[in-house]
């Protein structure tokens, strides 16, 4: 008796779940990973990241989806660090088997997560800026790379504030350290002088001693590239509570970072591919339908967030020219399609990296962001000689 | 030259700030409070929390203080009490405890950096150098609260008792001190002081949940060579304080953020008692 009763709520159970996959086999979804670091480092800026990728999701859905089939998102958390993104690239290529991966990640986290990419043969749009020279066949790239972020700022203090003689602070890591040193190339291409150029580690706290160094050498302007977070903090506070008013041009400051300052960040230079001022309609809109989507719980949208929602628009045009979603016929477009998203229009056209309108800001009194001037088209550089297009 | 003297003497007096809290606990109880970095965090945490209820900046340290102390002396009867005869055991205690603790900051705050606004700011003219007003401010600080625990342990009730449980604690538990009692106050008391500190620091540094970490190390570091005297503390603070910035200054920040570390340890390696007379 017990039998026959659990035998038929086996049967029962079977012909239900049947009855509610069929509808669906018609239409599989197409899977989109997108593994961020939601825990660690990244914790701060991941959910704008996976707000901006739901937004773009359910737009695209809502007009039908990619090829007639919907698109569906896997996040998965890579804890911002490289053992976290192992499993992480390894759960989503192998076990949930996504059609495509679209994400920000540190670069550690990126690094470890490359040859799973290409063991899997999936490709992958990286959404974060970074210290450059990434390659593989399997990643695009449509953030920046020091060659585009660095130039706007230094070109503005030397044309615009006649600064001759720069001095560079950052914190002891690969990206600090990658930044300055391009900075200082570029400094030294463009005529200037650098006068300094100082590290503290990671979880340093007390800038003192390089500040004095700072007014003892006595530059025309100042130039960070700090840890995001606390260092960046610390040194602005402690900056200008050292009463330095120099020309400062922070290249790891966004816009929420210096908003939460308050008016320790006030005149601060940054260079970023999007702040939320960008004055175009498809920024504008974009904004609103964030606004209309989270409500409240809006993460302000931002340097890091906005390219994953353009990377899914690009994913799309890049099946849809395609054809399907076959991997080496999905990569072999990307880099040809072009997506007009709130940074304007973007084409990974360049080694797999993208030409970008790069954008001067300076921290208003208020913690708002004023564009101060626009640089379109600013070329990424030979990043991957080895990779064509 | 005047910028130099500066910076060591308000770099010292931070480090002093810092590090008194950790101080009167290891000198009555002979066990390192390694949730020490985690009360920093909650004081600084308490002056955010000030700040937005519109409270005046001088506020903020004594609210850390009433906060730091509480959540130490409650932390003192559920963990720390238990383990006075296991000096290891209550490091890896204390240090569970701070997790604990900063997870709970986590909760509440998130994990973003706050902010709190300074209560002064710019600079003041010393011998023709601008120089950071908060930072000698610091100093100031560090002196008040050198003098109030200087009076507390020498000129009250509970000093005596204090200084008797430092010295003999089976005689002054036979003289009917109820050291169990001076252990609970004394804990809340250096819990307190690290809070008031973190309140302190805020103008000048990041609020997050781990900032207390990292001045864990050099306060831990400056407390073993003191070996539990606050005026040894105050020289050790210059001494140290001061190598770390004049390393930094001429040979380099990142081996300047090493100096106190490795100074520490070959002192100790040469007398492990630490400087302190007592």
């Amino acid at each position: 008796m017990a039998l026959t009763r659990s035998l038929l709520k086996i049967l029962a159970a079977t012909a239900c779940s049947t009855i509610l996959i069929t509808p669906l086999m018609a239409a599989d979804p197409i899977k989109i990973g997108v593994p961020v670091g939601l825990s660690g480092a990244n914790s701060v800026v991941a959910p704008s990241v996976v707000q901006s990728a739901q937004l773009a999701v359910d737009e695209i859905n809502a007009k039908g989806g990619v090829l007639g089939r919907q698109l569906s998102l896997e996040v998965a958390d890579d804890a911002s660090g490289a053992a976290g993104a192992q499993k992480a690239f390894d759960s989503l290529v192998f076990q949930k088997k996504v059609d495509v991966l679209i994400s920000m990640e540190t670069s550690a986290a990126r690094n470890a997560g490359l040859p799973i990419v290409a063991r899997g043969k999936v490709p992958y749009i990286y959404t974060s800026f970074y210290e450059g020279k990434s390659c593989s066949p399997f990643m695009y790239v449509n953030a920046w790379v020091p060659e585009q972020q660095v130039p706007p700022i230094v070109d503005y203090f030397t044309k615009e504030k006649g600064a001759k003689k720069f001095f560079l602070i950052g914190s002891d890591y690969a990206f600090g350290r990658g930044m300055l040193a391009f900075t200082k190339a570029y400094i030294a291409k463009t005529g200037g002088k650098v006068v300094g150029e100082e590290y503290l580690p990671m979880d340093g706290s007390d800038w003192t001693p390089i500040i004095s160094k700072l007014k003892s050498a006595a530059p025309d302007a100042l130039i960070t590239s700090t840890a995001g977070g606390a260092p960046n903090v610390t040194l602005t506070k402690q900056l200008r509570a050292a009463g330095v008013t120099l020309p400062y041009g922070n290249l790891a400051v966004d816009e929420g970072t210096a908003k939460s300052m308050g008016s320790d960040a006030k005149d601060i230079y940054l260079s970023a591919s999007y702040v939320t001022g960008i004055d175009s309609a498809a920024n504008k809109t974009f904004l609103a339908a964030m606004k209309k989507k989270f409500g409240g719980d809006l993460k302000t949208p931002n340097d890091l967030s906005v390219p994953e929602y353009e990377a899914i628009y690009a994913y799309k045009a890049a099946v849809e020219k395609a054809g399907s979603t076959n991997s080496s016929k999905v990569l072999k477009v990307l880099g040809e399609v072009s997506v007009e998203g709130p940074r304007g229009k973007i084409q990974m056209s360049k080694q797999h990296h993208a030409p970008l309108t790069m954008y001067l800001g300076q921290v208003q009194a208020d913690g708002s962001v004023k564009v101060i001037k626009s640089f379109p088209n600013t070329d990424p550089g030979a990043q991957c000689p080895n990779l064509k297009s | 030259m005047v910028t130099l003297v500066l910076d060591v003497v308000t770099t010292a007096a931070i480090l002093f700030i810092v590090s008194a809290g950790l101080l009167i606990v290891f000198g009555v109880m002979k066990i390192i409070n390694f949730a020490h970095a985690a009360f920093i965090t909650v004081g600084a945490y308490a002056a955010l929390v000030a700040s937005r209820l519109g409270l005046p900046s001088v506020l903020a340290p004594a609210l850390a203080f009433v906060i730091g102390g509480l959540i130490g002396a409650a932390a003192e009867r559920v963990v720390v009490q238990w383990l006075y005869s296991r000096p290891l055991d209550a490091i890896l205690a204390t240090w569970g405890l701070s997790i604990v603790i900063g997870q709970l900051v986590t909760l509440a705050f998130g994990r973003g950096v706050q902010f709190v606004p300074a209560p002064i700011s710019g600079t003041e003219s010393i011998l023709g150098e601008e120089y950071s007003m908060y930072r000698l401010l610091m100093v100031a600080a560090a002196t008040v609260i050198a003098i109030l625990f200087t009076c507390v342990l020498n000129g009250t009730r509970l000093g005596l008792s204090t200084r008797a449980v430092i010295m003999n604690e089976t005689l002054a538990q036979s003289l009917g001190i109820d050291s169990s009692r001076v252990r609970l106050v004394t804990f809340g008391l250096g819990c307190g002081l690290a809070a008031i500190a973190g309140a302190l620091i805020t103008p000048l540094a990041s609020v997050d949940p781990n900032m207390g970490l990292a001045w864990l190390i050099s306060a831990f570091m400056l407390v073993m060579i003191s070996g539990g005297s606050l005026l040894t503390l105050g020289l050790s603070s210059l001494v140290l304080g001061g190598l770390q910035v004049v390393v930094s200054t001429f040979v380099s920040p990142i081996l300047g953020g090493l100096t106190i570390a490795v100074v520490a340890a070959v002192a100790l390696r040469l007398r492990p008692e630490g400087f302190a007379r007592a």
